[in-house]
């Protein structure tokens, strides 16, 4: 007999003792071994922590989520579930969530708010959408929308009201990239990183700013597939430190390295001729253009050996058609940020990776289709988008946020005054926050529609509450898995809908209703979805068996036979429309400007633990990451007088933020990092209030120039200790 | 066979993503800023070119060892080795809180736990595997760093990688070897992986203590057992079948 089974038996004696069987059955249930099967329901859903919308099965017990799990037959997530997903209870049990509309008291951003019942809401957005409308016509009324499966009610709303004027997040992310891989392959290609050879990862950062499922791919072909990884970041982030090679590259200079990956595969003649002859446009221009950019011009501006540059071309073509410069996603960097990411897609097309395994994929076949309508015609509107004709290449459904708010602030070429913000945060998420709230001031009226108070919300007239993605019914949507899958979700309400939240769908139909729009929303979201599935109606059931739709469509060779939607009808090194448009067919470099003395570039990325501003205030992710760092280089905090953990004031051309420096070996000596969604205005997000820096306040907004994207990273800072 | 619940981890593939702690705390109530499990890494240092590759990331928790210093460490007999299945289990029913069992962990895998005030530590999530489901740190893993399973079962994932790279495997040891069953594939690159077992005085006298003390308060106990169970269980069906084995 051991300790244990003598305290069981003297606890048998006092349960004895004191009431007999009724405790003793207390203490049986207690015991640890064989708990019984727990009574929870499981409810599929599609998770909405970032965009990525990976499959999730929730563990509901009596109305309460007690887990969400990854649904092991997503295959665009690979089974699996982050961090993030993991932490969207503690985004439907904030705190600090919005209970009921919120009618803006005090001046703008002071915080004192009226609680309002929904009617009296819903009446006055109405009321106040149609005087802007009426006063500065249907254009005089922007609205923004963040990734979200019922973001499209906003466009759509848009639409009918009559404004031209919408604008997602999309400006402050990815544009530049999407533009340069439209123009020279004719769609935005998806990277096959499961069967490739040989990745060059470059301004992108795969193993913590996740994306399924190519962030899990490159795990595994790295691993198991005999893959390999090279990364250039000025950063050493996770993603460098787990390549089989790491370049601490110049930041800006990625143009460069590029432009000599194609210099030694064409001069050395590495390419498949058959298919470049065939599948491509433009290769003597190329090879004209690119015999100034040698390996030891690269080197020099990259900081890069000129060998390695040379040594790493030939590795990619030898690999090659299996074999990419990953495309990345976040390509909101420099002023030329197009032309950038251009150089990254003529090297992909030298390597001939379109369309076949290991390469860049074409989207495929989800099955899935629109649900057309027709808005009505407004004679008094304006003839175009605000932002129109300020750059040549935007794009007409993304819009450009920091061209808008420029158009806005004066009023070019004609005044916005209202705004409709749904489920996206410009205040945490654009530069030059300043700007940002300006733009707040010069509207009469601004309603957000938010789960919780973001920094927007807060400078709002307007604030509704809306229901999460676990409390509501939401279209259905096609996803591309890349080789994993193309497939549909859609969403059903796992529990009951918290305080008075409601979804962005009933808020439109209802305002639509109250503005005789009431037709354009004359649907229930089963018709909608019923509309959406016309051609796969077998979709229905199986989302409900399953929590997903695959299609079974074709991977590789969807181009064969088809011409490419390009001007030459084939993949295009040499842009013949740039041409025409007097922009650069090939991809120029510029060396980029260098921080002057004691400034410092600053860059912006990602972490696994955080989506920008939606998640630093949420309880779970905040234990793991309590507050942002300025990551600073220790041979230029030893110039400086700065050690890991002082607070440092941090100064850019448009703002002053204070926040704790991390001296890591991580970063470049000429280059510092945080990261962003911390020291929030709003003070009804009680865990970002006031706490680490904001980004926004620091980094200035320029942009790219040919589609508006904001660049990130062309901010020069200046960093001082802080004298307590 | 007896079974040997183990986990077989290959850190090469960790990408510190900490979606492994995140689904234990939901899981298992973990009190806010404490945690059940981890990613631990070296320091590793950034050095520009060919890697050598020597960076790993570490997932951890408890390790369910063969010889669990926790154990002998417990007064009570909270903390058992179930043989039955390897597991280290904490009977929380017993558990007094007394914390001794936390230093006695050269792993630093236990805690006590803000709310129950009780020693608590990963237990593989038996609620998770009473549904057929895995443990919540090993079925949300983005890349299957993490398999788990009966090491001694060729046919499970665990016991089929155990076997294929037996030669392979690191089981890796705090200064104070426990035999841990925690098995890392490959090198799991350098790391802190822990010092010595504190185990209270009064305990490894306990422990090491003659025979006749044991046997003293194994008779006490069964006495007492005896008499209680005949006073309240004579002819009182089979329902309390489970406490037969005091």
């Amino acid at each position: 007999m051991s300790r244990r089974d003598f305290f069981r038996a003297s606890g048998l004696v006092a349960a004895g003792a004191v009431g007999g069987p009724a405790l003793l059955g207390g203490l049986t249930k207690a015991r640890a071994a064989s708990p019984a099967k727990p009574a929870w329901d499981s409810r599929f859903s599609a998770c909405d922590m970032c965009f990525n919308k990976c499959g999730l099965i929730a563990r509901v017990e009596d109305g309460v989520i007690t887990k969400l799990d990854p649904n092991p037959k997503f295959l665009k997530s690979r089974g699996m579930l982050c961090a993030r997903g993991n932490a969207g209870l503690a985004q439907v049990y904030d705190p600090d969530r919005l209970k009921h509309p919120l009618l803006r008291k005090g001046a703008r951003g002071e915080g004192k708010w009226q609680r309002i019942p929904w009617d009296e809401a819903l009446d006055m957005a109405a009321q106040k959408m149609a005087e802007v409308r009426e006063k500065y016509t249907p254009c005089g009324h922007l609205f923004t929308a963040g990734s979200d499966l019922q973001s499209q009610f906003v466009g759509r709303f848009a639409e009918v009201y009559g404004s031209f004027n919408v604008t997602s997040h999309e400006s402050l992310c990815l544009v530049s990239g999407s533009r340069a891989f439209l123009d020279t392959f004719g769609e935005v290609p998806f990277a096959d990183v499961l069967n490739s050879k040989y990745i060059l990862m470059v301004g992108a950062n795969r193993f913590e700013a996740l994306v399924t499922p190519d962030s899990i791919d490159l795990m595994t072909t790295i691993r198991e597939n005999g893959c390999k990884l090279v990364t250039l970041d000025p950063r050493y982030t996770k993603t460098a430190a787990l390549s089989h090679e790491w370049y601490p590259v110049r930041p800006g200079t990625d143009m460069a390295f590029m432009l000599a990956l194609a210099h030694v595969i064409i001069n050395e003649k590495l390419f498949d001729p058959q298919w470049i002859a065939d599948k491509t446009f433009g290769i003597e221009q190329l090879t004209a253009h690119v015999q100034r950019y040698t390996p030891g011009f690269a080197a020099e501006q990259c900081g890069i050996p000129a060998e390695d540059i040379a040594r790493i071309a030939r590795e990619l073509a030898a690999a090659a058609p299996s074999s990419m410069v990953y495309p990345g996603r976040r390509t909101s960097d420099y002023e030329d940020s197009t032309q950038i990411r251009r150089s990254f897609a003529i090297v992909n097309g030298l390597l001939g990776n379109w369309d076949r395994p290991g390469g860049l994929l074409a989207a495929r076949q989800v099955g899935l289709k629109g649900v057309p309508y027709d808005a009505p015609w407004y004679d008094e509107n304006r003839e175009d988008r605000i932002d129109a004709g300020k750059v040549p290449m935007m794009f007409e459904h993304e819009g450009s946020f920091v061209v808008t708010r420029d158009s806005v602030l004066n009023d070019d070429p004609y005044p916005i005054r209202g705004w409709f913000i749904y489920k996206t945060n410009p205040m945490g998420t654009a530069p030059n926050r300043k700007k940002t709230i300006e733009m707040m001031n010069k509207m009469d009226f601004v309603t957000v529609v938010d789960i919780a108070m973001s920094d927007t919300a807060w400078m709002a007239d307007l604030v509704l509450p809306s229901q999460s993605y676990l409390e509501r019914k939401d279209p259905c949507s096609g996803l591309q898995g890349s080789v994993a899958c193309a497939c549909v979700v859609k969403r059903d309400p796992v529990i009951d809908p918290l305080y008075e939240s409601r979804p962005l769908f009933d808020i439109m139909k209802d305002i639509a209703g109250r503005m005789e729009l009431g037709e354009f929303f004359d649907f229930t979201l089963d018709e909608y979805r019923e509309k959406q599935t016309r051609e796969i109606p077998e979709a229905l059931g199986v989302m409900d068996r399953d929590g997903v739709y695959y299609n079974p469509s074709k991977v590789y060779g969807i181009y064969d036979g088809r011409i490419y939607k390009t001007l030459s009808k084939k993949v295009e090194l040499y842009n013949q429309r740039y041409e025409q448009m007097g922009l650069d067919p090939l991809p120029e470099y510029t060396p980029p400007a260098g921080p002057a003395k004691n400034q410092f570039r600053m860059v912006i990325g990602r972490n696994a633990m955080i989506t920008q501003s939606s998640t630093a205030n949420n309880a779970l992710l905040h234990q793991f990451l309590p507050t942002n760092t300025l990551w600073l280089n220790p041979e230029a905090a030893g110039r400086l007088g700065i050690k890991d953990g002082d607070l440092v004031e941090v100064t850019s051309p448009v703002g002053r933020q204070e926040l704790k420096a991390e001296v890591t070996d991580r970063i470049r000596p000429d280059t510092v990092f945080m990261l962003s969604g911390y020291n929030t205005l709003s003070t009804m997000q009680h865990l970002s209030h006031n706490n680490g820096a904001s980004i926004n306040e620091l980094l200035d907004d320029d942009f790219d120039a040919i589609t508006g994207n904001a660049s990130m990273h062309t901010t020069f800072v200046t960093v001082t200790r802080k004298v307590a | 066979m007896a079974q040997q619940l183990a986990m077989v981890i290959d850190a090469a593939k960790c990408i510190d993503c900490k979606g492994c702690v995140a689904a234990c705390k939901v899981a298992n109530n973990v009190p806010e800023g404490q945690f059940r499990n981890w990613i631990k890494h070296a320091e590793y240092r950034a050095v520009p070119g060919i890697s050598d590759n020597g960076v790993r990331f570490q997932p951890g928790a408890c390790m369910h060892c063969e010889n669990p210093t926790c154990v002998a460490a417990c007064p009570t007999g909270a903390t058992y080795k179930d043989f039955d299945t390897g597991e280290v289990v904490i009977d929380a029913s017993l558990c007094i809180g007394c914390g001794n069992c936390i230093p006695a962990c050269p792993y630093h895998a236990r805690y006590r736990n803000e709310v129950t005030r009780k020693a608590d530590k990963c237990n593989y999530c038996p609620e998770r595997r009473a549904a057929g489901l895995q443990p919540a740190c090993v079925d949300t893993c983005p890349t299957k760093a993490r398999v788990f399973g009966d090491i001694n079962d060729p046919t499970s994932a665990a016991g089929a990688l155990f076997l294929k790279n037996k030669e392979r495997l690191t089981r890796v040891t705090a200064k104070t070897n426990t035999l841990p069953n925690m098995y890392y594939l490959g090198d799991p690159g350098p790391g802190d992986w822990g010092g010595e077992a504190v185990v209270p005085a009064s305990m490894v006298a306990m422990q090491e203590s003659a025979p006749f003390i044991k046997g003293i308060v194994a008779l006490s106990g069964l006495g007492v057992l005896a008499m209680l169970g005949r006073q309240l269980f004579a002819g009182s069906g089979s329902d309390h079948k489970e406490d037969t084995d005091a």
